[in-house]
């Protein structure tokens, strides 16, 4: 099986600042399920940002879906990023937009026709289990309810990894088992790697997964 | 009331500077016609040793225009009407040749100066006259005219850019959190400022118009009702048909400016 994530000697930190992640190798094959954990501040969401291109490597090398992050072309990493799906903790939805706007952002982005969007939008939705509210406006949903809208913008184009940093952090039950369903039915259905950076996993997970954790001092072991 | 305000805080200083370009344009094109006028009124007075052409005086210097001679008689009838014809014809054999010389353009007191020491410095040149101070007083006024529309046309466009450059920082506020999220998803530069390039072009459309309009007001209304001379001479150079896309394209270049400026400035998290 081909490597998604290919990391050797990666070491990650912002201009000026100490180095967050210090020398660390690791590999993430397609269709791995993958946690990572640590402590506050241990730069897990700092590791996540280097897959999608927004830190780059201060040494060592770092390879996604076999791109080299250190001397990728803007132009690349927007396609890159269009192959991606991305969840974040604060959602970051479009607030001006409508929820199936959202949900059918990366379909836009790639020149979709509406009718091909409208149709994604409905699947997608009945999937996170927000039908009915296409035409809302995320400030009009709760917090788990834009979550499932984040995740559904981050399925909607079929990615090949979904990155996902604290999905489920202050998400109610209901929400975070619709996420973690949905994020392993994408890992089983579709083959699609997903990682994702948590502070606990869940005491129910179904799907075989890798856990990796990152100490204190930035370097990373794999513990299950 | 928040879309209206938006529009309405680029709009507004949008049309101040166009205003201000319209009058800067409305008003060189206006005042041309005066500078002609002034132009074509005068003339300086040349006295010559012997016979001068044209290409004479125009080798010496570059603004002559028209040369015309004065008649010998002319000017001994204005000298001494009372002269008996055999003395007359010894006089006309014995004076100068005068020639009234016109210019290309109003020149200010310094270049006439040129001018005259220009012809001055050939020998079959006796005298020249410059009547410089009416032409002084006249040239003053004009520019001083010229220079306060110039200087409040400049200090419109100076207001007019900083609240505009105020304004694309309220845009950046606004548009910079969409615009990452875009980023992070892909789109392209020109995908993630669309929307922005869009309003700006509807602003920079809608301020055209209405600058247009408002010239076409103070042409058709306010010039006609207040018979201010200078202006209803030339009251069709006030303001013309193709202004309106001058404006547009003016408009449209600096609001295309300014989204630019916003864009750049929008880093990713």
């Amino acid at each position: 099986m081909s490597n998604i994530i290919s990391a050797q000697n990666l070491t990650l930190s912002y201009e000026r600042d100490e180095e967050i992640i210090k020398n660390v190798s690791f590999f993430v094959k397609k269709g791995d399920f993958v946690f990572i954990t640590g402590p506050s501040g241990s730069g897990k969401s700092t590791l996540l940002k280097s897959f999608y291109g927004n830190i780059k490597p201060q040494s060592g090398n770092l390879l996604i879906g076999g791109l080299d992050m250190n001397r990728i072309k803007k132009n690349k990493l927007q396609e890159l990023r269009s192959h991606l799906g991305i969840v974040f903790q604060d959602y970051k939805l479009i607030n001006e937009w409508t929820v199936e706007r959202n949900v059918v952002l990366p379909l836009w982005i790639a020149g979709y026709s509406n009718e091909i969007q409208k149709t994604q939008a409905k699947r997608l939705l009945h999937h996170v289990k927000l039908t009915g509210k296409e035409q809302k406006y995320p400030l009009e949903l709760s917090g788990g309810e834009q979550q499932r809208v984040g995740v559904a913008r981050a399925l909607a184009k079929n990615p090949f990894l979904i990155l996902a940093d604290e999905p489920t952090g202050n998400l109610d039950e209901y929400s975070s088992n619709v996420i973690w369903d949905l994020l392993e039915n994408a890992c089983q259905q579709l083959d699609t790697t997903v990682v994702v950076v948590t502070h606990k996993i869940p005491s129910v997970f179904n799907i075989p997964y890798r856990h990796f954790t990152i100490n204190e001092h930035g370097a990373i072991y794999e513990v299950h | 009331m928040k879309f209206i305000k938006q529009h309405i805080s680029l709009i507004f200083p949008m049309v101040a500077i166009l205003l201000g370009l319209e009058f800067f344009i409305a008003f060189d094109r206006t005042t041309k016609g005066y500078e002609n006028s002034l132009r074509d009124n005068y003339s300086m007075l040349i006295v010559a040793k012997e016979d001068m052409s044209i290409d004479d005086f125009k080798s010496w210097d570059k603004h002559v225009s028209k040369v015309a001679e004065i008649e010998k008689s002319t000017i001994i009838d204005k000298v001494d009407s009372s002269f008996k014809a055999s003395k007359s014809s010894t006089i006309h054999q014995k004076i100068p040749n005068f020639y009234s010389i016109k210019l290309d353009k109003y020149l200010n007191a310094t270049e006439l100066e040129k001018v005259k020491q220009n012809f001055l410095k050939s020998d079959k040149i006796k005298r020249v006259e410059t009547f410089d101070t009416l032409h002084n007083s006249n040239y003053a006024l004009f520019s001083s005219i010229k220079l306060a529309f110039r200087t409040f046309t400049i200090f419109m466009t100076i207001i007019g850019f900083f609240l505009i450059l105020k304004q694309m920082e309220v845009w950046n506020f606004l548009h910079s959190e969409r615009m990452k999220v875009m980023d992070i998803f892909g789109a392209s530069l020109f995908l993630r400022s669309r929307s922005l390039i869009v309003m700006a072009f509807i602003d920079a459309i809608i301020s055209a118009i209405l600058a247009s309009g408002i010239f076409y007001i103070i042409q058709n209304i306010w010039i006609r009702g207040n018979h201010i001379a200078i202006l209803e001479d030339n009251i069709d150079e006030v303001f013309k048909f193709h202004d309106v896309f001058t404006l547009s394209f003016e408009s449209i270049g600096i609001v295309m400016i300014a989204v630019f400026l916003v864009v750049i400035n929008i880093k990713e998290e």
